[in-house]
C-alpha cells in the first residue's frame, strides 16, 4: 500500500487532476480496473437514504467476486461489475439518539456532541474531508442536493451544516443558469462580477473587524462565514476564466419548475431523475468534484409511492417481515441505479464518468425497527480508476468497525489520513479487500 | 393594557416595599452572536425596503436547539451555500427596491442626484443605522461611500453604485447577526443600541423603529424609566402581535405546518392549505387573549372560544361563522374540543401521515407546555406495535405493549396517557367516537389529576403548577437566545412567580423579562 501511495503523489498531473492508470494496477484490481488516463478529475459522491434497509433482503448470499445481486439490491444488478457491496460492518458509537447518533458516527467517524435537543457533529463529514483535498479548483467546492429533503448530512464542522438544494429548478439555475458556459464559450465578460467582488471585500472587512472582538466560539462561526465569502469571491473570479474543456460537458435540459406532491406524496422518481441528470452533468463539466446526494433524510416520515404509512412509521409499526419497508428499500435502490446509469453514460476517454468517480451509498441505520447500527448497508460504486475494487461482496462476520472501509475511501483520494474516528471508533487500517 | 401594570412593576423594582419581591441577582450568560432567523430577516427587509417585494425563497436554514430557533440562532453558522444565498438575496432585494418608487422612498431617506450630493452620505448613513441597528463608524461609512463611488464612476450610473453599496450593507455580519456583547469585554450592560435590538425583536419580531433608535442614541434605554417607557409603548403598538406570533410559531413549531405530510386518502380534510389555516387559528386566538384582552395565559389551554375559517369549521364539524375568512366561534362540550389541544395546529402536527400519535401529542404537552424532560428512546429496542384487529382495535390497546416493556414504559408513561386522552381526534384533528368499531376511551391521569373526556383534559392541564413557569422560562429563553444557565436560575424562578402574581399576563411577563438584569446584561466571553 505504501509504495502505491508514494507513487500517487508523483502521478501524472494535468491541471491538478490526479489519476492513476497503469497495467499493473489490474493485478490489484482484477475485476474493476477501468481506463483512467489521467485526463479527468476524480470525484466523490456520497449518496444517502434514510431509515435503512431490511438486512436479510439486502445482503448477497455469497461473498467474493461475481455474486448475484437480488432482493433489495436487484435494481443494481446491471451495475454489479462496478459495485462493491460491503456488509456486516457496524457504526461503533453509542446509540444514544436513535438515527442521529448513527448518522454522526457514520459520516464523521465519531459520536455526536451534545444531547437530544442540541446535538451536533464532532467534526467535518466524510464528503467535506474529501472536498478539502479535491474540491479546491472547481466553481463549487462541493454541491449538496436532496430529492425529498434539504438535509444531506454534510458538515464543515460542529453546528455548520451544508444545506441541500431540494428544488430541481433552483439547482438548475445555480449550476447551469446565467453564469454557466459550455466548453469553448470562453469566460464571462460582465462588469457586475467585479462589482460583486468589491462588495464582498467590504463584507470581509466587516467580518474581520467584528471577529477580533469576539470569544472563541463566535470567532469560529465568523471564520466559517468568512470562508464562504472567500469561496464566493474565488468563484466569481473563476467565471471570468475559460470554462474547463471536457468534451462530454453540455448544458442539460431544464427540469420542471415544480414537482408538487401528488395525492400527498412526493414525486420521488421524477425529482430524482431530474437531479441525477444535473448532478452527472455538473461533474462532467467539472463544476464540482464532490456531491452529497440525499434521496431522503435520516428519520424521514415521507409517504413513498403506494406505502400505507410514512417511511419511519412503517419501520417501527409494520409487523412480520415488513414487506412495505422492504419495497421502499428496493425502490430506493432503483433511484440509485438511475444516478449510476447517468454517470456511466458520460464518456470520459476509454471509460466513463462513473469509472473516474467513487460513489458511496449508505444509510444511518440498518434495521429501522430497532435503529440498529450493526450491519450498516454500504455500497461503493465506480471504484475511482480501480482504487476501490468493485465487482465483489465483502462481508465482515465479526461486526468490524465501519470506519475501516471509510478510511480506505478517504485514502483512495490520495489523502494521507493516518486514522479515522476517535477513541472507541478509531481505526488506523483500512479494509484491504477493497483497496486497489 | 391594564393601567395598574406600570405601578406593579415600579413596586417590584423598588424591591424593599412590603409587597414587592426584590429582583434576584444574576450572573449573566456569556455573549453570543445571534444570526437573524429567516423570519427576522424577512421582517427586517420589509421594514428597510418596504412591503410587496419578492422575498428570497430560501436562506440558510434556521437551527432548532432546545426547542427554539432563537436558541439555535446563537450557535448557527453560515455555510458557503448560505453566503451565496445572502448575496443573491441582498442584490435582488435592493434592485427590486431601486426600481419601485414606493420601495425606493422607504429605502432612501433622500434621493441623491449625483455622487457629490450630500444626500448620498445621509441616505447611506440612515440606511446603515436602520439595517445595522447602530450608527456606522466614520470608517465604515467611508468604506461604503468609497464602494458606491468606485462602482458609480466605473459604470456611469449612480443606481448601480447604490445597488452594491446597499447590497454590501445587507450582506454584512452587522446586519446578519445581532451582536450583543455589551460595553465591556469583561461583561457588563448591553449598549443602548444592542438593548434596542433585543427589545424590538422580542416585542415586535422587527428591527428597531425610529423612535427606539432615537431613545438608544440618547442613552435612555440604560435607565429603568427609559427602558420601561419604550417597552410599554411597544407593547401597546399593533406590531406586538408580530412579536407574539413569532414567539408562538417558534415555541409550538408552527412553521412545521407549512409542510404537513398527510395521506389525503386517509384524511379527506387534508390539503396544502390546512396547515397554514390551522396555524392562523392558533395565532388569532393567542393575539386576542394575550394582547387584546391581556388575559390569563392558561386560558389558551382551557378556553372554549376560537377562530375558524370555513375549512377548519368543516374539519371541526361546526358551522362556519364567516363564509370567507376567520370568525369567532364558541365551542361546547358536544363538540368535545377546546383550547390549544383541540386545535388542528397541534392535533395534526403531532400525528403521523396516516394516523394519530399518542406519543407525539403527549410529548408536546410534557416537553413544550410543561417543560418536563423526556429522555430519548433507547437505541436497540423493537418498537413494533401490533396491527389493529378485533382484540386490539384502538391505539390504547395496541400501545399497551409500550407499558409492559420496562425499557419503554419509563418514558411512554410520561407521554402516552395524555396523548390517549386526545384519541377522539384523528391524525388531522377531526372528531371520532370510535376506532375500528370500538369506542375510544379518553380517560386518563396526569400527575395525580384525572379526567374522563378530552373536554376535561384542558382544565386539568390549565391547573398544572408547571404550566405557567414553563411559559415564563420559554419567553426568557426566546428573549435572550439561550437556555437558563446556573447564574440565571433564581431569576427564572422569580419571573415565574411574578407571572403568577400578575394573573399570567403575557404583557406583564414580557415587561418583567425586559426589565430584568438577565435581559439587560451579558457576561464575559468564555
Amino acid at each position: 500500500m505504501s509504495s502505491r501511495r508514494g507513487f500517487l503523489t508523483g502521478a501524472l498531473r494535468t491541471g491538478g487532476l490526479v489519476c492513476v492508470g497503469l497495467p499493473w494496477l489490474e493485478l490489484f484490481a482484477p475485476r474493476s480496473a477501468q481506463a483512467c488516463d489521467g485526463l479527468f478529475p476524480q470525484r466523490f459522491i456520497l449518496w444517502f437514504w434514510g431509515n435503512g434497509n431490511r438486512p436479510e433482503n439486502w445482503t448477497p448470499s455469497q461473498d467474493g467476486f461475481d455474486v448475484e445481486l437480488s432482493g433489495e439490491l436487484a435494481p443494481l444488478a446491471a451495475h454489479r461489475a462496478k459495485l462493491a457491496v460491503v456488509s456486516g460492518f457496524a457504526t461503533k458509537v453509542a446509540n444514544s439518539i436513535p438515527h442521529w447518533s448513527g448518522a454522526c458516527g457514520l459520516f464523521t467517524g465519531r459520536p455526536e456532541v451534545g444531547g437530544e435537543d442540541d446535538w451536533t457533529v464532532a467534526g467535518p463529514s466524510l464528503d467535506q474531508v474529501i472536498a478539502a483535498e479535491i474540491g479546491g479548483e472547481t466553481i463549487y467546492r462541493s454541491v449538496e442536493v436532496g430529492v425529498t429533503t434539504t438535509e444531506a448530512f454534510s458538515y464543515n464542522g460542529p453546528n455548520s451544516q451544508n444545506p441541500a438544494e431540494a428544488d430541481p429548478y433552483a439547482l438548475y439555475e445555480r449550476l447551469f443558469g446565467e453564469t454557466f458556459r459550455e466548453p469553448g464559450e470562453g469566460g464571462l465578460v460582465d462588469p457586475s462580477l467585479g462589482y460583486r467582488r468589491s462588495a464582498l471585500d467590504a463584507v470581509m472587512e466587516d467580518l474581520a473587524s467584528l471577529e477580533s472582538r469576539l470569544g472563541s466560539a463566535d470567532q469560529r462561526r465568523l471564520e466559517q462565514h468568512l470562508d464562504g465569502v472567500r469561496e464566493l469571491e474565488t468563484r466569481l473570479a473563476r467565471l471570468e476564466e475559460d470554462p474547463p474543456e471536457y468534451e462530454a460537458c453540455a448544458r442539460p435540459s431544464e427540469p420542471l419548475a415544480e414537482y408538487p406532491d401528488v395525492d400527498g406524496r412526493p414525486q420521488i422518481a421524477e425529482k430524482n431523475a431530474a437531479m441525477a441528470k444535473m448532478v452527472a452533468m455538473a461533474l462532467a463539466c467539472d463544476q464540482t468534484r464532490v456531491v452529497s446526494y440525499a434521496l431522503s433524510a435520516a428519520l424521514n416520515n415521507e409517504l413513498w409511492p403506494e406505502a400505507s404509512d410514512g417511511h419511519h412509521n412503517l419501520t417501527h409499526h409494520e409487523s412480520g417481515d415488513q414487506p412495505e419497508v422492504d419495497a421502499i428499500a428496493t425502490y430506493n435502490m432503483e433511484q440509485l441505479a438511475v444516478l449510476l446509469a447517468e454517470l456511466d453514460a458520460v464518456d470520459e476517454g476509454e471509460g466513463s464518468l462513473l469509472d473516474n468517480s467513487l460513489l458511496l451509498a449508505t444509510s444511518e441505520v440498518s434495521e429501522g425497527r430497532t435503529h440498529s447500527l450493526e450491519d450498516i448497508p454500504l455500497l461503493l460504486a465506480g471504484g475511482l480508476c480501480g482504487r476501490i475494487v468493485t465487482g465483489q461482496h465483502v462481508r465482515s462476520y465479526t461486526a468490524e468497525n465501519i470506519n475501516k472501509p471509510l478510511l480506505s475511501v478517504i485514502r483512495a483520494f490520495g489523502i494521507s489520513q493516518g486514522s479515522w474516528g476517535a477513541e472507541d471508533t478509531l481505526v488506523s487500517d483500512g479494509l484491504s479487500e477493497i483497496e486497489g | 393594557m391594564s393601567p395598574v401594570l406600570p405601578l406593579l412593576l415600579a413596586c417590584a423594582q423598588v424591591g424593599d416595599s412590603g409587597l414587592a419581591r426584590p429582583v434576584p441577582e444574576v450572573v449573566p450568560a456569556a455573549p453570543a452572536l445571534r444570526r437573524l432567523t429567516e423570519a427576522q430577516y424577512h421582517s427586517a427587509i420589509r421594514d428597510l425596503l418596504g412591503p410587496d417585494l419578492v422575498l428570497p425563497s430560501r436562506l440558510e436554514p434556521d437551527v432548532q436547539v432546545e426547542g427554539l430557533l432563537s436558541v439555535g440562532a446563537s450557535v448557527a453558522m453560515v455555510s458557503p451555500w448560505g453566503v451565496e444565498r445572502y448575496e443573491q438575496a441582498a442584490l435582488d432585494l435592493v434592485e427590486q427596491a431601486l426600481e419601485s418608487p414606493d420601495n425606493r422612498v422607504v429605502m432612501l431617506s433622500c434621493e441623491p442626484s449625483e455622487l457629490d450630493d450630500p444626500c448620498l452620505e445621509r441616505a447611506l448613513d440612515e440606511f446603515g443605522l436602520r439595517a445595522w441597528r447602530r450608527r456606522l463608524t466614520e470608517a465604515e461609512l467611508d468604506r461604503i461611500l468609497g464602494l458606491v463611488e468606485g462602482i458609480t464612476l466605473d459604470s456611469g450610473e449612480l443606481d448601480i453604485g447604490l445597488l452594491y453599496g446597499l447590497g454590501a450593507l445587507l450582506q454584512s455580519p452587522h446586519f446578519l447577526y445581532r451582536s450583543e456583547h455589551g460595553l465591556d469585554p469583561a461583561g457588563a450592560a448591553l449598549t443602548d443600541y444592542e438593548l434596542a435590538t433585543r427589545l424590538s425583536f422580542l416585542l415586535w419580531n422587527a428591527i428597531p423603529d425610529q423612535e427606539l433608535l432615537l431613545a438608544a442614541e440618547a442613552g435612555e434605554l440604560s435607565t429603568d424609566e427609559g427602558l420601561e417607557v419604550q417597552a410599554l409603548r411597544m407593547l401597546e403598538d399593533e406590531r406586538a402581535g408580530q412579536g407574539l406570533r413569532n414567539l408562538l410559531t417558534e415555541l409550538y413549531t408552527l412553521y412545521e405546518l407549512d409542510d404537513l405530510d398527510k395521506d389525503p386518502l386517509v384524511f379527506t380534510h387534508a390539503s396544502a392549505e390546512l396547515g397554514p389555516a390551522a396555524r392562523e387559528e392558533t395565532l388569532l386566538v393567542a393575539e386576542q387573549l394575550l394582547l387584546d384582552e391581556d388575559g390569563d395565559y392558561r386560558r389558551l389551554i382551557s378556553q372554549n372560544r376560537s377562530f375558524v375559517d370555513p375549512r377548519l369549521a368543516a374539519l371541526y364539524g361546526i358551522p362556519a361563522p364567516d363564509p370567507e375568512g376567520f370568525g369567532q366561534v364558541w365551542l361546547d362540550p358536544d363538540q368535545g374540543r377546546r383550547g390549544l389541544l383541540g386545535q388542528a395546529s397541534v392535533l395534526a402536527q403531532f400525528s403521523h401521515a396516516t394516523s394519530s400519535s399518542a406519543t407525539l401529542r403527549g410529548k408536546f404537552i410534557r416537553s413544550v407546555l410543561l417543560c418536563h424532560e423526556i429522555p430519548a428512546p433507547p437505541g436497540d429496542v423493537d418498537t413494533t406495535i401490533p396491527e389493529a384487529d378485533s382484540t386490539s382495535p384502538t391505539l390504547r390497546d395496541r400501545i399497551a405493549v409500550h407499558m409492559e416493556n420496562p425499557s419503554c414504559s419509563g418514558c411512554h408513561l410520561l407521554t402516552d396517557p395524555m396523548g390517549l386522552a386526545l384519541e377522539n381526534f384523528d391524525g388531522v384533528g377531526r372528531w371520532r367516537d370510535s376506532e375500528n368499531g370500538a369506542t375510544i376511551d379518553a380517560s386518563g391521569e396526569l400527575d395525580g389529576e384525572t379526567w374522563q373526556t378530552p373536554w376535561e383534559l384542558p382544565e386539568v392541564l390549565a391547573e398544572h403548577p408547571d404550566l405557567g413557569p414553563c411559559f415564563s422560562e420559554n419567553v426568557y429563553r426566546y428573549a435572550v437566545g439561550h437556555s437558563l444557565q446556573s447564574g440565571e436560575e433564581e431569576l427564572g424562578e422569580w419571573l415565574a412567580v411574578e407571572f403568577e402574581i400578575a394573573d399570567y399576563s403575557y404583557r406583564s411577563l414580557v415587561l418583567e423579562t425586559v426589565m430584568s438584569p438577565g435581559f439587560r446584561n451579558v457576561g464575559a466571553y468564555e
